[in-house]
């Protein structure tokens, strides 16, 4: 007998109770596909990527905002829309935190499933979802109180070891996190040695390589290498080798022993000029031009920023309208040493006033705690970063491509989290500052009069178990025993499936990133308060071509 | 007390050839060292002769010197490290032979040197320098490299060390603008926020129970300022207050504890020795009770550079003068007694 076919042809409008069916299915789908990352012992999921490319190899996934985002699509139409709520819940999970995203699931599902069940017994879902959303508050107040700050290379260790599940990893996270801090520069790149390590750079360094690979030709590993040189810093054109001379005019007079130009083009003209000038020795200035940093005049122009307070140069910028037949000598900014490869300029201190840069710094940091978009932090996260002196490097090692590629995608995922949890400290690990949080509800369970609102505290309290109910599940233990053991120990105690023992587990070091819990609680609540307020499904003709599950 | 008073303690010895920097006295005053602008003069009689430390290095020139530290145990090992301009020396045999090491390139000028006082475990000192930051080393001094993530002040003028540096990793680095904090070894630094912006800190120490919990009156750390005096924090650098602002004036290059600061004064009694001086300008203050009230008697000495207590404050003190010259001078505790006597 051959299957019916999805009919994506045929638009429609879909009312309840259909709507609720459809939609829990595809909701239920798609947790139930990612909720067995939870925890410390996941199941890991296999992605088939030979659909249309033939035979590759299928790629590992434990994140469940990856899992999410490789399902684009449910043949039941009605189900599809479910699943693309949650698809999307997580992904936001995953770009803003980085981690949590088998919690919000597991805690959305929770929520969503009783909320139903509410709402098919007469319940109102609008004031449920006023009274959802008012829990909500109630638990983000219960996780500040619960904040702590996380300080020192072992708590940092400890901490990456819950998020990544990975010893090694972890230790080295938790070495590179204490020394940049929750600002500063980490690549994560492939080794192409058998294990995971990590590397120091000292100084700053930009994308931006040499203008001319000629400037480097010569140099030891093609990196040229200047010290005590000046800067000019523009972003603009250099195309006359007059509009330099008065900069070379400077660094003849005052005998500076280097000379980098940091400009958006230079002319062949000019760079001829250079050279031949050098020949002839009327130059004894190692001169090296590289390209103006940033992808854009606005990047441009922030670079330029930090580059000018840096090094106490003046920027000659597009923007301004500025000329470099005016420069003066206190222009160039100046720094201990440069080095420039075809592909990154570096400064190793820069020597500009101090009291500048981190007045700059600071202006920096307040700009990120102000702006909420997220493009917006991870710029100005890069420029407070490369900054502050130095960046690092871990280089992650894997036997195989797909290992690789999953060690990675853990490593990025399990620094970004470390950010947060460094910025905004952590809570009890384990499940156990979500189940805190089911006192203070209780309490206004109590004290509530409506059935909306004593239904949506009661709905919270039973889904803030659910996480720490699927982690014992995941790590093939029964839920229900251990359950009333964790809350006949009372507040903060948890059990650690790793040792098998109950313990106070901020007492033993498990913790969670409190960013992430509190956006775990954000998506996970107002999403389900929204979905369940949904009473019509509209399906359009001819939905994007897309790779189907059952 | 005028100057003619105190002239009347000096011991033997001065060298009228060029600036005292700082002056390193092991306790039994067995080994002294002056770190001076043509070098370093060691000495083996408790300061009253010294003698050139670099015989043994073939220099061109004089040998500008900042600092000096050495092995906390110098019978288990002979280690000397000494910040110089362009880098630094170390000795493994007591200041016999000696090893130039260059940190970086350019050369960069060591201002100050802190040693890990477990050290003959960990192998760790450190360096501070005018325009390159701070250089770690952890191998005894022949090695070092730059470790400056989050040290957005590279001029740095004085360092600080925890006693407890083997559990607690915690150092200070006072720089042109401030004070930054490390508690990674060194490996990376945070700002300290401090109530009088961003001068210049020219002086950093930590009482020897920092690492003691605040309610036992630990993490006590003293701060001298160019222009805005001296500082104390009582909670490890989280709030500071001035102290000594009606007497003490002029930029504090200096501060010294008693050796037995933070420790009982009388067994029979649970009083805590807090004595200690600084030297702001030309002057030292005293102060017998962790910088609260200070001494109407102080040291005003024309010139005064360096200055150190190896064996307390009841005992004569050693100062390096701008001269060169280094002398002995009797703090007005000891000066009373003998008054008495």
């Amino acid at each position: 007998m051959s299957k019916k076919k999805p009919d994506w042809q045929t638009p429609g409008v879909i009312f309840q109770p259909h709507v609720s069916a459809g939609v829990q299915a595809g909701i239920n789908h798609l947790v139930d596909a990612i909720s067995p990352t939870l925890g410390p012992y996941p199941r890991v999921v296999l992605y088939d990527t030979s659909i249309g490319t033939g035979g590759r190899l299928p790629q590992v996934l434990d994140d469940g905002g990856t899992i999410a985002r490789r399902i684009i699509g449910l043949r039941n139409r009605d189900a599809d829309v479910g699943a693309m709520l949650v698809r999307h819940m997580l992904w936001r999970q995953h770009e803003d935190v980085g981690d949590g995203t088998a919690t919000t699931a597991v805690l959305f599902q929770a929520i969503y499933n009783e909320g139903v069940r509410y709402i098919a017994a007469g319940g109102n879902p609008m004031r449920l979802r006023v009274y959802l959303e008012q829990g909500l508050r109630v638990i983000l107040s219960e996780l500040a109180a619960m904040t702590t700050q996380l300080q020192g290379k072992d708590s940092l260790t400890r901490l990456a070891e819950i998020i990544c599940y990975d010893a090694p990893m972890a230790k080295l996270l938790g070495e590179v996190f204490d020394i940049i801090g929750e600002y500063g520069r980490l690549e994560i790149r492939s080794s192409k040695s058998r294990e995971t390590e990590r590397e120091y750079v000292e100084g700053m360094y930009w994308d931006g390589g040499v203008l001319s690979r000629a400037m480097i030709a010569n140099t030891p590993g093609m990196r040229a290498e200047l010290e005590n040189p000046a800067l000019l810093l523009t972003n603009l054109d250099i195309e006359d080798p007059r509009d330099l001379l008065p900069a070379l005019a400077i660094v003849v007079r005052m005998e500076i022993p280097g000379l980098v130009i940091v400009a958006r083009k230079l002319s062949d003209v000019v760079q001829g000029f250079i050279a031949m000038n050098q020949q002839q020795q009327r130059i004894k200035a190692q001169i090296i031009a590289v390209q103006t940093p940033g992808v854009g005049l606005e990047a441009q122009h922030n670079t330029l920023a930090d580059l000018a307070v840096l090094t106490g140069g003046h920027p000659f910028t597009q923007m301004a309208g500025e000329k470099l037949s005016a420069i003066k000598p206190e222009d160039l900014g100046r720094a201990r040493r440069v080095w420039a490869t075809k592909e990154h300029v570096g400064i190793i201190g820069g020597r500009g006033d101090p009291r500048a840069l981190r007045q700059h710094i600071a202006g920096l940091r307040r700009a990120f705690n102000q702006v909420s978009k997220t493009e917006d932090r991870a710029a100005l996260q890069q420029r407070i970063g490369k900054l502050l002196g130095g960046s690092a490097t871990l280089w992650v090692a894997g036997m195989t491509e797909t290992e690789l590629e999953f060690n990675k995608g853990l490593a990025e995922r399990t620094a970004e989290a470390l950010r947060g949890a460094i910025r905004e400290g952590v809570v009890p690990g384990g499940g156990v500052a979500l189940l805190n949080c089911r006192a203070a509800l209780r309490v206004r369970l109590a004290q509530a009069e409506e059935p909306e609102e004593r239904a949506a505290y009661h709905i919270l309290i039973e889904a803030l178990a659910a996480p720490i109910r699927t982690l014992l599940h995941n790590a093939g233990l029964e839920p229900g025993a251990i359950f009333a053991d964790i809350e006949t120990a009372g507040p903060g105690y948890g059990f650690d499936v790793r040792t098998s023992e109950i313990v106070d587990v901020a007492g033993a070091g498990i913790y969670d990133a409190a960013s992430v819990l509190r956006a775990v609680a954000n998506n996970a609540i107002r999403t389900a308060a929204l979905a369940l307020t949904t009473d019509v499904v509209v399906h359009r003709r001819n939905p994007p071509e897309s790779t189907l599950t059952d | 007390m005028s100057e003619d008073t105190l002239r009347e303690f000096p011991e033997r010895e001065s060298s009228p050839t060029a600036l005292v920097y700082s002056l390193t006295c092991t306790p039994d005053l067995a080994l002294c060292f002056a770190a001076r602008t043509d070098g370093l003069l060691i000495s083996v009689d408790g300061g009253h002769t010294w003698e050139p430390a670099y015989a043994g290095l073939d220099l061109d020139g004089p040998l500008p010197t900042t600092s000096l530290v050495f092995s906390p145990d110098l019978t288990r090992e002979r280690t000397l490290i000494a910040g110089v301009s362009g880098g630094v020396v170390y000795s493994i045999d007591g200041g016999k032979t000696w090893q130039p090491v260059a940190l970086a390139s350019p050369p960069p000028t060591v201002s100050a040197l802190v040693i890990s006082p477990n050290f003959i475990a960990d192998g760790i000192v450190l360096a501070g320098t005018m325009e390159d930051g701070v250089f770690r080393s952890t191998d005894r001094g022949s090695r070092w490299s730059a470790w400056n993530f989050g040290l957005l002040d590279l001029n740095v003028l004085c360092l600080a060390i925890s006693p407890d540096f083997a559990r607690d990793e915690t150092l200070y680095a006072g720089v042109d603008t401030g004070i930054f904090r490390s508690t990674n070894g060194g490996r990376a630094w945070r700002e300290v926020e401090l109530p009088f912006g961003y001068d210049p800190v020219l002086s950093l120490k930590l009482a020897p129970d920092y690492a003691q919990d605040a309610d036992d009156a630990g993490g006590v750390i003293f701060a001298g300022t160019e222009s805005q005096g001296l500082w104390r924090s009582t909670d490890r650098g989280q709030t500071w207050n001035r102290v000594g602002a009606d007497v003490i004036s002029g930029p504090v290059n200096a501060i010294v504890l008693a050796p037995e600061f933070g420790m009982p004064m009388r067994r029979s009694t649970r009083k805590i020795a807090r004595s200690l001086l600084v030297m702001a300008d030309d002057t030292l203050y005293f102060s017998h009770d962790g910088g609260e009230t200070w001494e109407a008697d102080s040291i005003t000495l024309a010139g005064m550079t360096a200055v150190a207590a190896p064996q307390g404050f009841a005992a004569p003190l050693l100062v390096g003068l701008e001269n060169g010259e280094i002398i002995y001078v009797m703090p007005p505790l000891q000066q009373e007694q003998s008054e008495r006597r």
